[in-house]
């Protein structure tokens, strides 16, 4: 056992005691987590991330009590129009939260206390840990995080807005927030997810989102991720959609050292659809690491996966997307695209798709590409008078904007316009082209 | 240097310029001196090196200088990234202008104008002052406004990226232009309003110079001087009738009586 992993697992048997079900989850999540360990490169979708550096840091589970600052929070996640609930190591923060009125969305450990009928049915079925090293990491180790109730029939225009930071005050701190999303039939939301990392040490995060969505429901669903580089960020994303029902999800993964995301969507219903997005910037000799599996169950589903990477440095991406389709899933229609821009020569990029395809009369796709910025185009506008800086920082926007306008919800779309622009060295006027 | 002397100089004097691409030497010592206030016409069969010339000018990397120099101004151009050059009062219009999605035609010209304003210690334009500037400039082209809020170049036909070739121009008012085939491709209407908007911004204080393989953009801009260049240099030099001549006889003679090496001498005595 990994020494860190000890210490997080002897500090989660100690806390406050939990509905079977969820006790349950706890278990399995310890006795799978304490089975596989952590992950190597003999395992197929760990082949090229390497956890190495991860390994030695001593982590300790973070305060949740730990001092957040509000100017600190608004410097790195903004002010927030609606509701916003702010996690400090997984968990809920009432002094730094604004509740929802329109339905609940609070602390998943309250939502266990007094409502457990809402979450048992789903919380850990529908993400469930199926041999992921950090799925079951973040099982054993949970103590909070977020509840999300969408009432039956029913549109709420506002998004919930988490907050996770993990907050380290001098030494290596770990957190595992838990979101559960339980769409209703007929049901319609947004939820965004904000991770950070603040104090000085190295920080892990390993989270766990479970979206249920009941049929007919519809959510829109945000990860932004843009810690320092010291960082270690896990987030694991599952889904179950029933019939009729749409699931959109976009990530943006910009920090980490290394910055791992899995998102498992089951289209579970017929015409079930799943719209599955990432954009990613690295430099350095940072990872990110993107794996998806789309499983289309039922006839007419339809998916469509699109990462977008920009890597510079020594910097890595891996890019593992499977879509399976199960006999019977019929008139299925899945692509999935990875296109990457690389800045440098010594960055690499490791791209498998995969179609693994039970069901005949199905349209599936997938294409890829990895390419440097275009010399004619930077070319052109030195022409016309702009430095070799500017050129490269407004190519490379370009090439990430298709990923930022993806954003549905504006406020956002133009906060992760200007996250990916203050990653360039000409940030600031690159902003204006847009 | 004094004063004096600067003006009784060419704008641009080029002289025994070489270039290759990989292996193949392209350009083979090519000389050319352009006045204030004129306007040449380079024509030539294709594979001459007439757009490798242009892209060596403004800075393009496709091709390697073995041999010669550049002066604009009094400056060494080789001796300048693409965007000095620029600044420096150069101007490449485009053979085939690239079309960049997700960065905002209005936006690249009002940066690419306040880049040159700044360089020559002027203020820059904010977004409002730009934009009556633009509109005005684009009349010169009778550009539809519309074209402004898409991405550079994006979607447009051959037509609208050489209209917009010619807007960059008006906006960003070179000391010299050289227009790459400025005509290729376009219509009779575009090559007209295209030549509308070369012709105004003629004037004694910039000069161009008109890259072409047809004699039908000079008859609405008629040129104070034509060259004809072939095999990597400059072989005939004259007035606007030289056009005529090679409208009439084709390139043929050229290309001939270069490979036999003919102007091996008269090409050092372009005017």
């Amino acid at each position: 056992m990994i020494p860190f992993a000890e210490a997080l697992l002897q500090e989660a048997a100690r806390s406050a005691p939990l509905p079977a079900f969820a006790a349950d989850l706890r278990r399995a999540g310890r006795a799978t987590f304490e089975a596989l360990g952590l992950p190597t490169a003999h395992l197929e979708d760990w082949r090229f991330t390497s956890l190495a550096p991860l390994a030695s840091q001593p982590f300790s589970p973070g305060d949740p009590e730990a001092p957040l600052a509000a100017a600190d929070l608004e410097r790195q996640a903004g002010t927030g129009a609606g509701p916003r609930l702010v996690f400090v190591n997984g968990r809920l923060r009432e002094d730094l939260s604004r509740p929802s009125r329109a339905f609940y969305a609070g602390s998943l450990a309250r939502a266990l206390r007094e409502c457990p009928a809402l979450a048992e049915p789903h919380l850990g079925r529908v993400a469930p840990l199926d041999g992921h090293p950090f799925a079951a990491l973040n099982a054993a180790l949970w103590a909070d995080g977020a509840l999300v109730h969408l009432p039956a029939a029913t549109a709420l225009v506002e998004p919930v807005e988490l907050v996770f930071a993990t907050v380290g005050t001098g030494a290596a701190a770990a957190s595992a927030p838990r979101v559960l999303v339980v769409a209703e039939p007929g049901s319609e939301g947004t939820v965004v997810e904000r991770y950070l990392a603040l104090g000085p040490g190295p920080a892990l995060t390993s989270a766990v989102t479970e979206v249920a969505l009941g049929e007919g429901a519809r959510v829109d669903h945000y990860q932004v991720q843009d810690q320092p580089a010291n960082a270690f960020h896990f987030a694991f994303v599952g889904v179950e959609a029933e019939r009729e029902a749409g699931f959109h999800t976009h990530s943006t993964a910009l920090g980490a050292a290394i910055s791992r995301s899995d998102v498992k969507v089951r289209l579970a219903g017929e015409g079930a659809e799943a719209s599955v997005e990432g954009l990613y910037m690295t430099d350095g000799r940072r990872l990110v690491d993107n794996h998806s599996v789309v499983e289309h169950a039922k006839p007419h589903g339809t998916s469509r996966e699109v990462f977008k990477g920009i890597l510079d440095g020594e910097s890595r991406a891996v890019f593992g997307g499977r879509v399976r389709v199960l006999e019977g899933a019929l008139k299925t229609d899945a692509h999935q695209m990875n296109s990457n821009l690389l800045l440098s020569r010594d960055a690499t990029v490791d791209a498998m798709p995969q179609l693994e395809i039970y069901a005949d009369d199905v349209k599936c796709g997938h294409g890829g590409t990895v390419g440097q910025l275009d010399p004619d185009a930077l070319f052109y506008l030195r022409s016309r008078g702009l430095p070799l800086a500017h050129a490269r920082s407004l190519l490379i926007y370009a090439f990430a904007r298709e990923m930022v306008d993806r954003v549905r919800l504006p406020a956002l779309r133009e906060r992760v316009g200007r996250l990916v622009a203050g990653r360039l060295p000409e940030g600031a006027r690159v902003l204006e082209a847009a | 240097m004094s004063s004096k002397d600067h003006e009784n100089r060419p704008l641009l004097q080029v002289e025994g310029l070489r270039a290759r691409i990989g292996e193949t030497e392209i350009l083979k010592g090519l000389s050319l001196a352009v006045n204030l206030g004129e306007v040449h016409a380079i024509m030539g069969p294709n594979g001459s090196g007439k757009s490798t010339f242009a892209g060596v000018l403004a800075g393009r990397d496709h091709a390697e200088v073995t041999a010669g120099s550049a002066i604009l101004d009094g400056r060494d151009l080789l001796a300048m990234p693409p965007e000095e050059r620029a600044k420096a009062g150069l101007f490449l219009g485009f053979q085939y202008p690239v079309e960049i999605p997700g960065v905002g035609n209005l936006y690249f010209l009002r940066t690419a104008l306040n880049a040159q304003r700044k360089a020559r210690g002027e203020e820059e334009l904010d977004a409002v002052d730009f934009l009556e500037y633009v509109k005005d400039r684009m009349k010169l082209v009778e550009m539809d406004p519309t074209f402004m809020s898409r991405g550079l170049n994006e979607g447009f036909s051959g037509g609208e990226k050489k209209r917009n070739e010619v807007l960059q121009m008006a906006v960003l008012e070179p000391r010299l232009a050289i227009l790459d085939e400025i005509d290729s491709g376009l219509d009779i209407d575009a090559l007209r309003i295209v030549a509308q908007g070369v012709q105004a911004l003629r004037g004694p204080k910039r000069s161009t110079v008109l890259v072409t393989h047809y004699q039908r953009l000079l008859e609405y801009v008629v040129p104070d001087v034509v060259h004809v260049m072939a095999a990597g240099r400059i072989v005939l030099s004259g007035g606007r009738e030289l056009a005529l001549e090679l409208e009439k006889k084709g390139y043929a003679w050229i290309d001939e009586e270069a490979q036999r090496g003919a102007f091996a001498i008269s090409a050092q005595g372009a005017p």
